[in-house]
């Protein structure tokens, strides 16, 4: 055969190998903790994360920023372990102790070898349960959190994903604001502040323990129960003073600030581009028609070859990327278009983005963009849990998130089951172009005026200054 | 704990293709690999940021194959796929369900048979905008976004290839017409100019099968140039310094340093170093800098590895407000002098080589992460075997190892400080490689 007659003819797939997700063990403590184990045979190192569904959301807002702080703060010395003498410890076993706090949830997350996973467990016990907030530390990060809000403002995709969430959320919202606080409250954040969050973070009966390896041979559920069986003893939070439907009534506030088309434009002169998000209010992770929003979302701004992407790079080249999408949390989450477009395609590349928005709701997918999306989010789930981190982490979100125990099992079959018809009744419940925000960073002197003659909503252009070094860092006295 | 070693075969079809198959059944996915020895280094002046441009006409189709539909394509298979291109290669990379492997090797064999079929003026200045923004968007509209440029800039001579940046300049991609683009194809994208890795659950025989059929037929290029000289003295000779004014409200210090080459035992001990003087809370620099003195926002220093002449050390520290950025300056350099001076502790080594050790194992579950390193080491040091023998490398090296090749490298002569500068006015002005996606 010639070369082109063999590559004239396009192959087709073979057989596919079957893939379930790993199923998991449930082992339930006294006080109410969840020890969620899962097998995966040939997977030496171990991924091991306890994870609490207490997290930035749920703070009070003259703290706000207190729950990130509070995560940050506790690999800075614990009771037994003063300094980074925690940190030397998990280092000498190879290990790295991570804390995180998101908006749902606050985790403390090891990798390890199985044949060190009960020395990491007794590390991950002691610095879950007796961080000890020194002081002077405490301080130093309060100023490195501000001295990050100064960077924030010279980073135009930083910036504008903060101005974003500011424009869309009315203040009543945690969403409102960064996750790790801003100038307002991040100065008054003292340890007292710290133990209180860490004092809701012991909460056994919110918790679970996700463990996820090579397990042969090893009594997981005994190891943990040995490292953090009085997790939270004491607390006032265990079994029985939180029932399931009590915590789920905890979704954040998540009103919309927006009630008509806004454009709001951070004007930063001399800026080769223009950072844009383009939005609104979205979505809580728990809604019912969940899997037609993922289909629908991959289509408008999820693929490589979504409609936006195909529009404004492939077409038109106003950009290196654009995607779109709902991040969704316990409460509603933004929706977003986000790009970054030359300064002279700002205004062509709105009104592409808007099109965009208008058709996916207007007209039906075809066929082929739904078997496209369907196929992708279908085909690419095994390879997203190739690895214990990767199952552990999405155990751990069916946990936070308080999702049925067959969520990932039945993920599959869901998305196969989505139809063009559910992709555009998805689109016109959630995407609402008659209230959306666009936010922008930019030169508005490059685009002013072509931007008032377009017309996408009500103006209103904000100078901004990069913050120059002195004097904009409030030192704490320490 | 050690890492698992990684089985492999490794063979040349007639036509120069080198194929490295690597069984793994472990999960029911499998990666495919492509490097290509052509990177920013074969560039020449006036005509730079063209091989990270011809990366993404990689993806604008090819005779059997649509614009775009390489992409929908892998999609559609239920894959993940991207390329990149650095000073010393450039690479493709799909990771699919097992049961799509051959769609991706017929796709790969496309579009190094026939890409120049599909190619047009249309296509060609589509992609240059796309690029043309994809440097605005990771560099010029960045703070502090240019640093490593100015760092190649200083480390590498002007006639050397690696003192160009990867992503080019803006007059250049403006000039790069369809018959650059084309000569560059016909130069570069041959079989026996490429390493093609597949990794994961693959039946060897089966696979071996299809790239033959795929790749056989597709002749070899007889006669490949080799980049410019490379070489370079060992040493800069002479610190170099640079203050630049940037829209950015905390200065920052970058240091670079020039350093061996890649598959040289003393760039090992220069990664353990990294981990020792930066790496997370326990490191030295962070403990002085951030921890205990307080001058510093965040540290960092690491190593890139090169084949050309030298690799690139680099660090870098942002002053706190109110700092003087001399001071920051001194401390770092202080503990980069200490490294030198005396050896490390045998603690500080042990835990460096454990954390070492788990990362590797980390890195090496995943068969994107495989097929990557066999190519790797293929293209740049003829030796994919260093994938088995890399961790052993590194817990091998001693503190004595340190002590010496940071008195070689880490030495002010051997030193590039550029320093970023609020600027109250100034126009807005990372690091390494160019993606397509």
């Amino acid at each position: 055969m010639t070369l082109e007659e063999i590559l004239s003819a396009r192959p087709a797939p073979g057989q596919p190998r079957t893939y379930e997700f790993p199923g998991f063990e449930r082992t339930i403590l006294p006080l109410g903790l969840q020890i969620l184990t899962v097998n995966l045979p040939g997977r030496p190192l171990v991924s091991a994360n306890l994870v609490v569904r207490r997290g930035a959301g749920d703070e009070p807002a003259d703290v706000a920023g207190a729950t990130v702080l509070a995560a940050r703060a506790m690999t800075e010395g614990t009771q037994r372990y003063p300094g980074v003498e925690l940190t030397e410890a998990a280092e000498r076993l190879g290990a790295t102790l991570h804390v995180d706090a998101s908006w749902d949830a606050f985790v403390v997350a090891v990798d390890v070898s199985a044949s060190r996973l009960g020395a990491a467990l007794e590390l991950l016990a002691e610095l879950a349960e007796r961080p000890t907030f020194p002081e002077s530390d405490v301080a130093r990060l309060r100023d490195e959190r501000l001295n990050d809000l100064l960077q924030i403002k010279a980073d135009p995709r930083r910036r504008v994903e903060q101005a974003f969430a500011a424009t869309i959320y009315t203040a009543h919202s945690p969403y409102a604001r960064p996750a790790a606080g801003d100038e307002a409250t991040v100065p008054s954040l003292t340890p007292d502040v710290l133990r209180q969050v860490h004092r809701r973070v012991l909460a056994p009966a919110e918790t679970a323990v996700v463990i996820g390896g090579d397990l042969e041979g090893l009594d997981v559920p005994r190891m943990v129960e040995e490292a953090l069986g009085s997790f939270g003893a004491g607390s006032g939070s265990g079994a029985g003073s939180g029932s399931k439907a009590a915590s789920g009534a905890r979704a954040p506030r998540a009103d919309s600030a927006v009630d008509h088309p806004i454009v709001r434009f951070y004007h930063r002169p001399g800026s080769v581009q223009t950072e844009l998000r383009i939005g609104h209010v979205g979505l809580p992770r728990r809604v019912p028609d969940f899997h037609s929003v993922q289909v629908m979302g991959a289509i408008l701004g999820g693929l490589f070859n979504s409609r936006l992407q195909m529009n404004l790079r492939e077409d038109k080249g106003y950009t290196y990327g654009v995607g779109a999408g709902f991040d969704m949390r316990r409460g509603a989450g933004p929706f977003s278009v986000r790009t970054a477009v030359q300064t002279a395609a700002t205004v062509p590349a709105i009104a592409e983005s808007l099109a965009e928005l208008r058709r996916i709701r207007d007209t039906q997918v075809t066929s082929a963009e739904l078997a496209a999306a369907c196929d992708y989010l279908v085909g690419v789930f095994p390879l997203r849990f190739e690895t214990p981190g990767a199952v552990v982490a999405a155990l751990a979100g069916q946990f936070i998130q308080e999702l049925p125990d067959d969520e990932l099992a039945r993920y599959r079959r869901e998305v196969e089951a989505v139809t063009i018809e559910r992709v555009q009744q998805a689109a016109r419940d959630h995407i609402d172009p008659d209230r959306i925000a666009i936010v922008a960073v930019g030169d508005a002197d490059a685009v002013g005026a072509e931007l008032e003659s377009a017309g996408f909503g009500e103006l209103e252009v904000i100078n901004e200054e990069v913050p120059a070094e002195a004097g904009a860092a409030e030192e704490e006295p320490e | 704990m050690t890492a698992p070693s990684v089985r492999f075969t490794d063979e040349r079809l007639a036509n120069g293709l080198r194929l490295i198959i690597s069984e793994d059944h472990l999960a029911p996915v499998v990666a495919v690999n492509i490097w290509y020895n052509v990177g920013s280094k074969h560039e020449v002046a006036g005509k730079t940021g063209f091989a990270h441009l011809f990366e993404h006409v990689m993806f604008q189709g090819s005779r059997h194959v649509a614009k775009a539909e390489h992409m929908a394509l892998v999609q559609a298979a239920g894959g993940t796929l991207n390329g990149s291109t650095f000073f010393d290669r450039t690479n493709y990379f799909e990771t699919v369900p097992s049961h799509q492997l051959e769609l991706v090797l017929w796709l790969e064999a496309d579009r190094m048979a026939t890409l120049l079929d599909a190619l047009n003026q249309a296509n060609l200045d589509n992609q240059r905008d796309v690029v043309k923004n994809e440097k605005r968007s990771s560099y010029d509209n960045r703070p502090y976004g240019a640093w490593f440029h100015k760092l190649q800039e200083h480390l590498f001579p002007p006639e050397h290839p690696y003192h160009h940046p990867t992503i080019g300049s803006m007059e250049d991609l403006d000039a790069a017409s369809i018959e650059d683009v084309a000569a560059f194809f016909r130069t570069y994208y041959a079989p026996n100019n490429a390493v093609l890795s597949i990794v994961g659950d693959v039946d060897p025989a089966q696979a071996r099968t299809w790239v033959e059929r795929y790749f056989g037929e597709i002749p070899a290029h007889p006669a490949i140039p080799a980049p410019g000289d490379t070489s370079l003295p060992p040493s800069l000779g002479a610190e170099a310094r640079e203050v630049v004014e940037d829209q950015v409200p905390l200065p920052r210090h970058f240091f670079g340093f020039r350093a061996p080459v890649m598959g040289d035992p003393r760039f090992d001990a220069l990664e353990v170093a990294s981990q020792i003087l930066a790496g997370g809370m326990g490191s030295r620099l962070y403990r002085r800098l951030v921890r205990e003195e307080r001058i510093a926002q965040d540290v960092a220093f690491f190593s890139l590895g090169l084949i050309g002449g030298a690799s690139i050390v680099a660090g870098q520290a942002t002053v706190r407000p109110g700092v003087d950025p001399a001071v920051v300056e001194r401390a770092f350099e202080e503990e980069l002098e200490r490294l030198s001076r005396e050896p490390v502790t045998e603690d500080e080594l042990a835990r460096a080589r454990a954390l070492i050790e788990t990362w590797e194992l980390e890195a090496l579950q995943r068969v994107d992460e495989r097929a990557d390193r066999l190519s790797m080491y293929a293209t740049l040091l003829d030796d994919p075997d260093m994938i088995n023998r890399q961790l052993h490398r590194y817990l091998a090296v001693s503190a004595p190892d340190i002590q010496v090749v940071a008195a070689e490298v880490l030495r002010p002569d051997n030193r590039v400080v550029l320093t970023y500068m609020p600027a109250a006015n100034a126009t807005a002005a990372t690091t390494d490689e160019e993606s397509a996606a």
